[in-house]
């Protein structure tokens, strides 16, 4: 959707915005207000067959299409008693790194780069980085060959299903990607060097909490049957309600949560934290190379692990291919029961994201999806508040505020990020 | 300004006029952006799935990766045109349609699901391409809406016009 303001024009695809507002030097209040009306998803599906459900679920967006998908599919399968095929599992793992390398190459380079080097967007980076914003490009492509690939298509692909895939990709295809990921990794590279490179400022530092999906078997991955907490903890993500506690605000549609009553991040930032250490290849050197401490209290790290996240996702497709194609097409696993209930979390490029449901005689009796920006909204406005404090304390100027809290909202990638002008500042 | 919707005919030469001036004598690409869950927000990817099926080298939508083609046709070596189509909401009647230049496509597009038209558009425009963006004006975007009528007819004229203006290219 579209305004056209005479010769301007403003795309929307998630409602939403900063207000700041500033008594002297004192900051009184930091919102993050998501204007866009509750789509009601949790509610459209109920009644609907699991078959229904997860095509009507990744309508919820249309980047982290899959990573909906995948999550509403762990959960209804856990539901229907379903142990899906060990070709379903490594096929879905091939899935999330295509939507990862999408996703991170379009937020890294396009909408936080800007930010870091002085423009207002990437338009205008555009005479001094094209090489570099071709190069996102280039990968963002690729993301969105290896989504096709294995969905079906580049936005809400009909190809995973419950049990299994409509149709495995064929080896010609595999092979494709195999080469093509290789090739990119020096892209890969290049895009780490850059991040590692900037200089992020501190304004929003404070101590932080962190959670991500624990990957089975000791590995790097994006989905897992329990979450790592950054305090040491673990939970069963069938426990997830113990985690996200969601609630709502008075000038926001979007849910929040805490945990314990305080707020966390989810993210590549909380993957890496939690996981890093599980990373091979030039990711893992990269990633040893450039971690500090920093990270456990900088947002804006988060930048630079979606990069390292993506060379990882690029080199580990070679192998996740090769498994792909080593194996028989087995048949759809079918459903062993009508009643039951099950939790479905997987790491979306933007954090951990939730998918419950309860089935009833074959049909959806209730849904509760938790997305990783309402978990990270909480987080997003108390550093907020700690950049525009410590910003105004240091004689920063209204214009360096405000480049400075939409660096940390960006930061987040949170499905309303934009451009530019995310924030307000008012003045009483 | 066009008024597509109810005055076919003077009308539609006059756009496509406007199209072959902006087009020159090169090729023409159409690129259909939008989200057909929600009603006439779609309308931009209908026009150009409709043009797929007669020009599938030509005419692509948000479906097929529009970053991905931007990049191609940007280092294709041939004069070409790009037309974007997006709904906009431009205050108008429903259906309605209006033609921006690249030069007037602005910057600050908020948007986290695909590079933001300005950029493409500007890397067009570095390749040697022209670039431009056919605003549709919706009447509703309902989430899993119908197509409203006075849309549904622009988006079939507006597919009979490009039509013409792509088959006409050597």
């Amino acid at each position: 959707m579209r305004e056209l303001n005479v010769e301007a024009l403003a795309r929307v695809e998630g409602d939403g915005g900063i207000t700041v507002t500033l008594d002297g030097k004192k900051v009184k209040s930091v919102t993050l207000d998501v204007h866009e009306g509750p789509r009601l998803i949790e509610q459209l599906v109920r009644g609907m067959t699991p078959e229904d459900d997860i095509t009507v679920i990744p309508r919820i967006c249309a980047i982290c299409t899959l990573s909906h998908r995948y999550s509403a599919l762990r959960g209804l399968e856990k539901a229907l008693g379903i142990d899906p095929p060990e070709k379903t599992k490594i096929t879905r793992e091939l899935m999330m790194l295509g939507e990862n390398v999408e996703s991170n190459s379009l937020h890294t380079f396009l909408l936080a780069l800007p930010d870091f080097l002085g423009y207002p967007s990437a338009v205008a980076m555009l005479n001094d980085y094209a090489d570099d914003v071709k190069r996102a490009l280039r990968l963002k492509k690729f993301g969105n060959h290896v989504m096709a690939v294995t969905s079906g298509r580049i936005v809400h692909g009909e190809n995973p299903v419950i049990g299994g895939f409509g149709k495995y990709p064929t080896k010609k295809a595999l092979d494709e990607i195999k080469l093509k990921s290789h090739e990119l990794v020096p892209d890969a590279v290049r895009d780490v060097e850059l991040f590692a490179s900037l200089e992020y400022p501190t304004y929003s530092e404070a101590e932080m909490l962190f959670m991500s999906v624990n990957a089975p078997k000791n590995q790097f991955g994006f989905a897992g049957e329990s979450i790592l907490i950054s305090n040491g903890k673990e939970v069963n993500v069938e426990d997830y309600k113990k985690l996200t506690n969601e609630r709502v605000v008075s000038h926001s549609f979007a849910k929040r949560s805490l945990y314990q009553d305080k707020p966390f991040t989810v993210g590549a930032n909380a993957r890496l934290i939690n996981m890093g250490k599980r990373l091979d290849g030039q990711a893992k050197d990269l990633f040893n190379e450039h971690y500090s401490e920093d990270w456990l209290k900088n947002p804006l790290y988060n930048n630079l692990a979606q990069a390292i996240e993506m060379l990882w996702s690029l080199e580990h497709m070679p192998d996740i291919a090769d498994q792909v194609a080593s194996m028989e097409d087995p048949p759809i696993e079918l459903a062993k029961r009508k009643n039951g209930s099950g939790t479905g979390a997987v790491e979306a490029p933007r954090g951990t994201l939730y998918h419950h449901y309860d089935v009833k005689d074959g049909l959806i009796e209730a849904a509760d999806i938790i997305t990783p920006t309402a978990q990270n909204l909480d987080d997003i406005e108390r550093h907020m508040k700690l950049t525009a404090e410590r910003m105004l304390a240091d004689g920063k100027n209204d214009d360096e505020v405000r480049l400075g809290l939409e660096m940390v909202a960006r930061a987040y990638d949170p499905c309303i990020s934009c451009a530019t002008h995310l924030v307000t500042l008012k003045r009483l | 300004m066009h008024k597509l919707r109810d005055a076919p005919g003077d009308a539609e030469a006059a756009l496509r006029r406007q199209i072959e001036d902006l087009a020159g004598n090169g090729r023409v690409y159409v690129l259909g952006l939008g989200n057909t869950d929600r009603a006439d927000d779609g309308a931009g990817v209908l026009v150009a799935l409709a043009l797929k099926k007669l020009f599938p080298s030509y005419s692509y939508s948000e479906h097929d990766g529009v970053e991905g083609i931007v990049l191609d046709i940007s280092e294709k070596n041939e004069h070409a045109t790009v037309l974007f189509v997006d709904a906009a909401d431009m205050k108008l009647d429903p259906g309605s349609i209006k033609i921006i230049p690249r030069q007037d496509i602005r910057e600050t597009e908020i948007t986290t699901h695909r590079v933001a038209v300005a950029l493409m558009a500007s890397i067009l425009e570095r390749a040697g391409k022209t670039a431009a963006i056919i605003c549709i004006q919706p009447m509703t975007i309902e989430f899993r809406g119908r197509v409203s009528g006075p849309v549904r007819s622009t988006i079939n004229r507006l597919v009979s016009v490009l039509s013409q203006t792509i088959g006409s290219r050597p």
